[in-house]
């Protein structure tokens, strides 16, 4: 088995007396596509912060293509190859379709000539020209981000960071506040993009995630419950029990 | 626009002769520093309109650019044109020693910042009576720039002191146009829109914001140091925190973020200091409401909206 993309080692993030993340051992392997899901303040989106450098760990590692990126700031973790959306859509709203995606394929080049007209860059252009495709925004290219319907937010969100080229993508809630057309929509666009792209998803919509994830962890109350194939999450008492709330009855769960 | 934009050039260049036609010769001079106060509204104008930061500390490069002439000349006996360079390289100096701070913050933490190490530095100039002549300021007399055979070339001649303006002031607007088409403009904006998603693309945002702030303090260092030239004078009034907030507000007139918009604002609003100023002492009430009616109904300011009703009809 190849080595793993993402490794974490006890990883742990405290709020005063609040645990969010408690001591946390996670292994993606590469080539897959992973989701977490959990109840609502089990630190699935404080996990996803402190891997990509918004939050300082209280303790533990984190290595990512076998760096250890423990406490970097964002940018240096974004040019490593990981890229990341968030809860709330997080796009440039007042740049143009194109802008956004342009400077996403762009800032990989360190250097930022502050003469040459930004148009001039041929291979910048064609990475933005095949990312707006991926996710059907390439007729778009020149209506504003800000104007855009919250489903195209969403994919455009999804355009920067493949435009990125990233080892790894983060998706946070990825279907979150979509109709049901734009989660069928979103999520092929996703299964596609797993082909080429490590992906690691944070979903609260399991019917969802039943459908493109080929493996599945469990968090709860910060730490991770269980981890599993899809079928073994879906019939897993425990897992049952952090949904639900309710403890259930041992003849039950055997049965 | 493009047609508004060559209009203006014509009348730029042809103005030394053409005003003296129509109204008294010291016009010329008013438009001279109407380029002069226009520039320092675009050093203002990058860090608002197009990477997000409100500053309200360019009068003090500003002040280092003026400063930086009148030493050179009276101190270190430079000619003009080595002043000039000095007071530049001075002034952008300092602010990539202050950038290197205050770019740190952002928003009213930012403002404040800037206020205060104008605030710091106009104190200093003012109390420091024996170096900078205090609120009396420090006045020169200008070497030629040049002699070439029995021609002499020197800003006390208007017509060429009006020239080297419009040369210094349009290469910086050159400059402007250049930078902001190109990936750092771009970046420029995208820390403006959204300076969490930019670090997330793998943008570095201090760098950038710290690249804006120390261009910004060029742009304010030629401004100063051209306004020196022209008056032949250099004093701590202008390094004032009030001095950039007007630079700010004819920046939000204009139009923030639009090249052009900066100077279009600071000439209005200089215009109408000089017809009113000398018949009304009250007229900043004048000025408050044109803000205010901008800023209200026209957020954009007036190029803002002039190109955003443009894009409309397309």
């Amino acid at each position: 088995m190849s080595p793993p993309i993402l490794s974490v080692r006890g990883l742990t993030k405290k709020f005063g007396g609040l645990t969010a993340v408690n001591n946390i051992d996670f292994d993606l392997p590469a080539g897959e596509l992973h989701a977490i899901i959990g109840p609502n303040g089990a630190g699935k989106t404080t996990f996803f912060n402190v891997v990509s450098g918004f939050l300082r760990p209280s303790g533990g590692r984190v290595s990512f293509n076998g760096e250890d990126i423990t406490g970097w700031a964002t940018h240096r973790i974004s040019r490593l190859g990981m890229a990341r959306t968030l809860q709330i859509k997080s796009v440039f709203n007042g740049l143009s379709v194109y802008d956004n995606v342009w400077i996403a394929a762009h800032a990989r080049n360190r250097f930022l000539h502050p003469l040459r007209p930004a148009r001039a860059y041929a291979d910048t252009a064609a990475v933005v020209e095949r990312s707006l495709e991926a996710v059907g925004l390439a007729g778009r290219s020149h209506e504003l981000a800000g104007n855009l319907a919250h489903g195209d937010v969403a994919l455009l969100e999804i355009a920067i960071a493949i435009a990125m080229r990233p080892r790894l993508l983060l998706l946070d809630e990825p279907v979150a506040g979509m109709s049901p057309e734009e989660t069928e929509r979103t999520v092929l666009k996703i299964k596609e993009l797993s082909a080429s792209i490590n992906i690691l998803l944070i979903e609260h919509d399991v019917e969802a995630v039943f459908k493109i994830a080929e493996r599945i962890t469990v968090m709860t109350q910060g730490a991770v419950l269980c981890q599993g194939t899809a079928q073994s999450i879906a019939a897993d008492a425990r897992v049952q029990e952090a949904y639900l709330g309710v403890p259930v009855v041992a003849g039950s769960a055997h049965a | 626009m493009k047609i508004a934009g060559a209009v203006v050039a014509a009348f730029l260049l042809i103005a030394p002769w053409l005003l003296p036609k129509f109204v008294p010769e010291f016009w010329v001079s008013i438009l001279a520093e109407i380029m002069i106060w226009g520039l320092l509204a675009s050093s203002a104008n990058l860090l608002l309109g197009y990477t997000g930061l409100l500053s309200f500390g360019q009068s003090l490069y500003f002040g280092f650019g003026a400063y930086g002439v009148a030493f050179g000349i009276t101190r270190f006996g430079l000619g003009v044109l080595p002043s000039f360079f000095l007071a530049v390289a001075i002034a952008t100096l300092a602010a990539a020693i202050a950038g290197f701070f205050a770019v740190r913050l952002t928003w009213h933490y930012f403002a404040i910042i800037t206020v205060v190490f104008s605030l710091i530095f106009y104190l200093v100039a003012v109390g420091w009576k024996s170096l900078t002549g205090g609120d009396d300021g420090l006045s020169f007399a200008l070497p030629p720039i040049a002699k070439l055979g029995n021609l002499e070339l020197t800003l006390l001649d208007p017509t060429f002191q009006y020239f080297f303006i419009l040369a210094v002031v349009g290469a910086c607007y050159l400059l402007q146009w250049l930078v902001l088409r190109s990936p750092l403009g771009v970046a420029f904006t995208a820390v403006r829109e959204n300076a969490t998603r930019a670090g997330l693309v793998g943008l570095n945002p201090y760098l950038i914001r710290l690249t804006s702030f120390v261009i910004a303090g060029f742009l304010a260092g030629v401004a100063g140091a051209l306004f020196a030239l022209f008056s032949r004078y250099a004093s701590a009034q202008y390094m004032y925190w009030t001095v950039s907030g007007e630079a700010v507000i004819w920046t939000i007139v204009g139009g923030a973020g639009t090249l052009f918009g900066p100077a279009i604002g600071a000439a209005l609003l200089i215009l109408v200091r000089e017809e009113l100023s000398g018949y009304w002492e009250h007229y900043l009430i004048l000025v408050g409401i044109l803000v205010l009616l901008v800023v209200s109904f026209a957020p954009k300011g007036i190029v803002g909206s002039l190109q955003a009703r443009r894009a409309a009809r397309q």
